[in-house]
């Protein structure tokens, strides 16, 4: 009796099974863009709709997908993008993050093991508008060594992973 | 190349999908305008290139739960353009991006590659340095994870 509440009640202990991973597999750049997208994964897959409505919710619930929309080219829409490194000394990094994290344009911040220890990528309107930011950041933190560096030429970026 | 609908559009396709049997008739309605035209807006986004990609994106990809490397190479400007191609013909290499170096720092291409482990990424950095005979190169693990989210555009 015990046993079979957890089951039921404590879902994230469920482990995703072949059907999970053929949806996750699906889903990632195949997603349907119809008027009823389940339904047609469901044919896909040989599943009823609701069935794969029930397991998406289930794999968002359980964090194993952390959402579903549309990933975009930010120059199509009229934005700059750039990757910024900084070398932070270790008592100003705690500070440095939670300044830098406030900008919405900044998407991805991570500490990596180099003299150039925090780097972040920042999308905004146009470059200016990032220059400015940094020497914000600059100013804000005390910290002068910050790269701004744009993509000159893109040779690959890949968003799919075989699950 | 984007007008106002298309604006409204990305406003909520930047967010979550509803998990409704009919998601796109929900968000068109929220901005007043048919399933039919939000539909085809979506496709020609896609057709574009403006959306890279309509889908799920999973957690397992960005919470470093394996060894994840930035490889910076130095290549001379005249190769850059046949390493860039060649670096990113490998299967474990996930970005690949030339950007002008600047002040201390002189690499130019970007890579990211994916391991199991930390020898993993070493190991598949010298297969990709001896593909290309680039042999200026430097290794940035991910030793944490700050911040990772989607850009809210509009």
């Amino acid at each position: 009796m015990i046993l079979n509440h957890y089951v039921t009640y404590l879902p994230f202990l469920r482990l995703m099974d072949t059907i999970d991973k053929e949806i996750l597999n699906q889903i990632q750049s195949g997603f349907p863009i119809t008027k009823r997208p389940y339904l047609d994964i469901g044919t896909r897959l040989g599943l009823s709709e609701k069935e794969v409505l029930d397991r998406i919710r289930a794999l968002k619930e359980e964090g194993i997908i952390r959402r579903i929309g549309g990933n975009f080219d930010s120059r199509k829409i009229g934005f700059t993008s750039t990757l910024c490194a900084a070398r932070v000394p270790e008592d100003k990094i705690d500070t440095f993050v939670k300044v830098v994290n406030e900008y919405p344009g900044v998407t991805h911040n991570y500490l990596r093991d180099h003299e150039y220890n925090i780097w972040f990528t920042f999308i905004a309107p146009d470059m200016p508008a990032i220059d400015r930011a940094i020497d914000r950041i600059s100013q804000k933190t005390g910290v002068r060594d910050i790269l701004n560096m744009p993509a000159v030429k893109m040779y690959k970026i890949r968003v799919d992973f075989e699950v | 190349m984007i007008d106002e609908t298309d604006k409204k559009i990305i406003s909520l396709i930047q967010k979550d999908l509803p998990l409704d049997p009919r998601p796109f008739a929900m968000m068109a309605d929220e901005i007043g305008i048919q399933e039919d035209e939000f539909i085809d807006r979506v496709n020609a986004l896609i057709g574009k290139g403006v959306i890279r990609r309509f889908g799920a994106t999973l957690r397992h990809q960005e919470a470093g739960f394996n060894s994840n490397a930035m490889v910076a190479w130095i290549v001379p400007d005249d190769q850059i353009d046949e390493v860039g191609k060649a670096m990113a013909g490998f299967n474990e290499v996930t970005h690949c991006y030339h950007r002008r170096p600047q002040g201390d720092w002189k690499y130019n291409l970007f890579t990211m590659i994916h391991g199991d482990r930390h020898d993993e990424c070493y190991e598949i950095a010298r297969r990709m340095a001896e593909a290309t005979g680039i042999e200026e190169y430097v290794l940035l693990f991910s030793e944490k994870e700050f911040k990772k989210t989607s850009m809210e555009y509009f």
